[in-house]
């Protein structure tokens, strides 16, 4: 187990290197100088420029420049941002703990639903409940994140059930930690929804895919004919085996949720990394946009690791081999 | 051909239906220029986000006429967009009108409109926008912008996937290593956030074709690396049949063997997955558009119909057949599922 | 060992009478088992010797009402014990699975849940007093011979040997009075096989189950059973007794190679499809095979009893049964 994680940490290295240096001609690539609108602010004294310039050695070559960034990146310095003038690490970091909130919630909320109704309609396979369970599905992979976003702000517009917008409406300075958690959730509940919406059509499918597959598997027969019970059957060997391949997708799913995060968050009004991530396209604030670039690319790593780490933990021929 | 359509129906009503639909769909924006009443950038200065026209049979007396008609409208309240009808004149819906000349992508000219109504009144099935423009003459003319980009995109996106995930099955060793680090990199990213940075190389001023291209870039460039990697594994399987080492020992050239020996046998897949992928591009486009960063006003998209109403609660609330063009996005795309799901069920050798 | 409350020591615990089993294809059925007739008492090894897509599983499955869902019991009963279990429901059913009747199958890796340690599975299996299951499960897998330690350890982490004889300690854990075999040695290599073989023998021989032997090998099936049924098509074609009687119908003496076969254009052996797309032929189902065919084997030829324990399905056994 331990040296299996250490393996997939090692593989990870040159996965990041990669990536970082896709980042890096990417914005390398963009037109104009990284100091051209920060040379028109008055706020920024030239010292301030110039050091930033040694420390990003942009008077060295490319391949240099590359190396020194990945030092500042290695100490999660990520420069600063134009438009904000301050570090991008700081910015970062409070959109980022919201966008995770955000996806942790709405991969929550997709699950709980998804997999039980998953499991009854693998069950009760070819039945009217299955069918209607599978249109559903049907309409919930096609719905664009946006749209659904979209729709729920209109209909929260006209009945004003759920706030919209930020993080907080209490700003009180004595507000009690859990009226400040219950006004976050409050907050969250709007987009959380609408990716929970939009992700569990995709997570029912596969689920009862995996549930009837297994559920067809010699060893589920063989359980039957042992004369284990129904609930033993159905909940034991098949939920178990079927959750199995799912633990794989966790870290895919992960890149397909800060995707449709992105985009719910900013019709949402929820400051996370979507919405600072068009900022920064926007003003073509490009210190800000390869942080946030190489941010979401590590969150995707990590998922993918998380679920590595997973099935190892609960599939016995990977643990111990 | 004929053969796997008589199967698909067999397979599913439903998505036979759905390759229909999407037919009828892309040819009404194809054919925009003669379907729509309005040109995409025809303005009713004083129509601003008026709510659809409602087409009437009987006059304010009571009396049945056979042609429908539409009656003029006026400002009720300028500050709340409300209109009321004026009841003095009726317009009757006219079919195959004569108004300015169109080109049908560029080759054909037309003057005849499929159906409209005499000026000053108008005919807005489904609403105007905030410049009095009739959101379906713009549906139809954004279709096709939107749907045209989807499907270049596939199209490119599944060229390179082809011939790189070609060749790294095919030549295996280095190459192929080599050629998977670079999907498994470009694949890391989560695809939106790659998308917004590729955007951002570019400056945000550019002119509407060079947009239109740079969205069909941007978008096969995020997609294709995926394809390579599914095609590759498939190259890797046939490579290893009987007939591609019956060609090889027969001395055909590898390239004559990829092209017309490999890449044959991955056609049914191939056709599968263009479908599948085709709603990826659609919304890929529509979020650009929809975030100002994709197709620029006047000329309209599915995204950018919608953009207006992002952030501004006042304009969903006031027009809210706005988001009809979400609507259009989401009959594509649940087609597009349906239909995908049911060839892969049919092209699946397993299910023969 | 085998009391039922009622009826006290029955003497046939698994009957089959009459079973036929269709397949639902879409809109037509197709027959998969046709007028099966046989019962095996206890201490009995019955054999069932027949090529794959003869139906041999299929009736195994039908004897635990596990078949799958496009399969359908059109006629027939199943008695264990004396209980027709086609007339109970699917609870009932349950308690009779594992405890009176139980089943090895033959691919042992596929057949054992990956996720579950060997100790999980013969908990499960077990369904008698709770106060000795402990006893009982080392009991059963010392009796196949494995350590108790066993019981820690995964299904992928055992042999396909070991993995069998875990499958036949939770077949006896409960000392049921029929135990079906569906060709337990197919996936094991020859030395494994003899011991399962000769391990499954001695539990016969110790608790006197009533065994149904499925195989392919009719070979093993002359050395180990005490009566052997031949299956083809979805026939059971012909049950006879190994070292008393010599079979007699024609295809039992293919299988045997004591004949050579006259028309050799002909392959003996099932295409799954071919049975599967026809329907119940009106004609000796061995007829397009058979070298001995006359004008009289055009017709549907029942199975014609010896006594209640051989018999053979051919219209000519009649005229001169070998004994």
């Amino acid at each position: 187990m331990k040296r299996l994680i250490i393996k997939r940490l090692l593989q990870l290295i040159p996965m990041l290197i990669g990536m970082s240096f896709v980042s890096f001609i990417i914005i390398q690539s963009s037109p104009g100088d990284y100091f051209a609108q920060m040379k028109m602010n008055p706020e920024i004294s030239p010292e301030t420029i110039e050091s930033m310039r040694t420390s990003f050695g942009l008077d060295r070559p490319i391949l240099v420049q590359y190396f020194l960034w990945l030092k500042n990146m290695c100490k999660l310095d990520f420069g600063v941002s134009f438009a904000y003038h301050i570090p991008v690490k700081t910015l970062i970091k409070f959109r980022l703990k919201n966008t995770i909130c955000l996806a942790i919630f709405s991969l929550f909320m997709s699950w709980i639903i998804a997999v039980p109704l998953a499991v009854i309609a693998g069950y009760k396979e070819g039945t009217f409940f299955d069918k209607l369970l599978s249109m559903c599905a049907y309409f919930s992979i096609s719905l664009p994140s946006f749209f659904v976003a979209l729709l729920f702000v209109y209909f929260i517009s006209k009945t004003n059930l759920l706030p919209i917008g930020g993080t907080r409406s209490i700003f009180e300075v004595d507000a009690s930690t859990i009226m400040v958690f219950k006004d976050y959730m409050k907050h969250l509940l709007v987009p959380g929804l609408v990716l929970c919406l939009v992700n569990v059509g995709g997570l029912f499918r596969l689920m009862k895919n995996n549930f009837i597959e297994t559920f067809n598997t010699p060893f589920i027969l063989a359980a039957w004919a042992r004369g284990v019970s129904r609930n033993s059957v159905i909940f034991k060997h098949t939920l178990r085996n079927a959750l199995n391949p799912m633990f794989t997708i966790l870290g895919m799913e992960i890149g397909s949720l800060l995707n449709g995060a992105a985009l719910t968050e900013i019709i949402c009004g929820w400051p996370g990394m979507g919405s600072l991530v068009l900022e920064a396209v926007l003003s073509h604030d490009l210190y800000l946009v390869m942080g946030s670039l190489v941010i979401s690319g590590f969150l995707l790593v990590l998922g993918n690791l998380i679920g590595d780490i997973l099935i190892a933990f609960f599939d016995p021929r990977i643990r111990i081999s | 051909m004929r053969k796997l359509l008589h199967r698909l129906k067999n397979h599913s009503r439903l998505a036979y239906f759905s390759l229909w639909f999407l037919l009828v769909f892309y040819f009404a924006s194809f054919f925009a220029d003669i379907l729509a009443p309005y040109h995409f950038d025809h303005q009713f200065r004083n129509k601003p986000y008026h709510p659809p026209t409602k087409i009437h049979f009987f006059d304010s007396r009571g009396h049945f006429h056979i042609r429908p008609f539409v009656y003029n409208t006026v400002v009720d309240d300028p500050v709340f967009k409300t209109y009321r009808e004026d009841h003095s004149k009726i317009y009757p819906l006219k079919f195959f009108v004569r108004g300015k000349e169109r080109k049908i992508f560029f080759f054909f000219k037309t003057d005849r409109y499929l159906f409209g109504v005499d000026q000053p009144a108008g005919i807005f099935l489904f609403g105007t926008d905030n410049y009095g423009r009739d959101i379906f003459s713009r549906l139809l003319y954004g279709g096709r912008i939107s749907l045209s980009i989807s499907l270049i995109g596939v199209f490119i996106s599944f060229s390179l996937g082809m011939i790189t995930g070609g060749i790294a099955g095919y030549f295996g060793g280095i190459i192929d290593q080599t050629l998977m680090r670079l999907v498994e990199i470009l694949m890391v990213f989560p695809s939106f956030y790659l998308m917004l940075s590729l955007r951002a190389m570019f400056p945000l001023n550019l002119s509407s074709i060079q947009v239109y291209l740079l969205i069909v870039l941007i978008l096969s460039l995020i997609g294709w690396a995926g394809l390579a990697r599914i095609i590759r594994g498939m190259v890797l399987s046939i490579k290893e049949e009987d007939y591609i080492l019956a060609a090889k020992s027969l001395g055909l050239s590898h390239w004559k063997i990829l092209l017309f020996h490999i890449f044959p046998n991955t056609f049914s897949y191939s056709i599968t997955a263009i479908t599948i992928s085709v709603p990826g591009y659609i919304i890929g486009e529509a979020a650009l558009s929809l975030l100002g960063l994709g197709i620029q006003e006047p000329y309209p998209s599915w995204g950018n119909i919608l953009s207006s109403t992002i952030g501004n609660l006042r304009v969903l609330g006031d027009a809210p057949w706005l988001l009809l063009a979400g609507i259009f996005i989401f009959v594509v795309l649940i087609n597009f599922n349906l239909l995908g799901d049911a060839l892969r069920n049919v092209l699946d050798p397993k299910n023969w | 060992m085998c009391l039922t409350p009622k009826t006290g020591r029955m003497e046939r615990m698994l009957e089959i009478k009459n079973l036929s089993v269709l397949r639902i294809e879409r809109k037509k059925s197709v027959p998969i088992l046709n007028d099966i007739n046989f019962a095996v008492k206890e201490g009995e090894m019955f054999c069932l010797v027949g090529e794959s897509g003869s139906g041999k599983t299929s009736l195994a499955l039908s004897i635990i009402r596990l078949l799958p869902k496009s399969f359908k019991i059109a006629y027939g009963e199943i008695l264990i014990n004396g209980k027709n279990i086609l007339g109970i429901n699917e609870r009932s059913m349950r308690n009779i699975r594992g405890k009176e009747i139980s089943i090895i199958f033959q691919d042992p890796a596929a057949y054992l849940d990956p996720l579950f340690t060997i100790g999980t599975h013969l908990q499960e299996s077990f369904h008698g007093k709770m106060a000795n299951k402990k006893e009982l499960i080392s009991l059963a897998l010392q009796e196949v011979g494995l350590d108790s330690e066993i019981q820690t350890v995964y299904p992928h982490q055992l042999s396909g040997g070991q993995q069998q004889r875990v499958m036949i300690a939770m077949a006896l854990i409960n000392k049921p009075s029929i135990i079906i075999a569906d060709e337990p040695t197919t996936a094991l290599d020859v030395l494994t096989t003899r011991q399962i073989i000769s391990l499954l023998n001695a539990i016969r021989l110790k608790h006197s189950p009533a065994m149904l032997f499925i195989t392919h090998d009719l070979e093993l099936a002359m050395e180990i059973g005490t009566r052997i049924g031949i299956m083809y098509r979805g026939n059971i074609v012909e049950i006879f007794r190994p070292g008393v009687q010599k079979p007699y119908h024609p295809y039992s003496k293919i299988l045997l190679g004591t004949i050579e076969r006259k028309n050799s254009k002909l392959v003996v052996g099932v295409e799954k499809n071919k049975f599967y797309n026809e329907q119940i032929s009106q004609v000796c189902v061995f007829f397009d095979m058979c070298d001995e065919k006359e004008e009289n084997c055009k017709k549907i030829i029942p199975f014609i009893w010896h006594n209640n324990e051989t018999g053979v399905r051919c219209i000519k056994s009649g005229r001169n049964t070998q004994v």
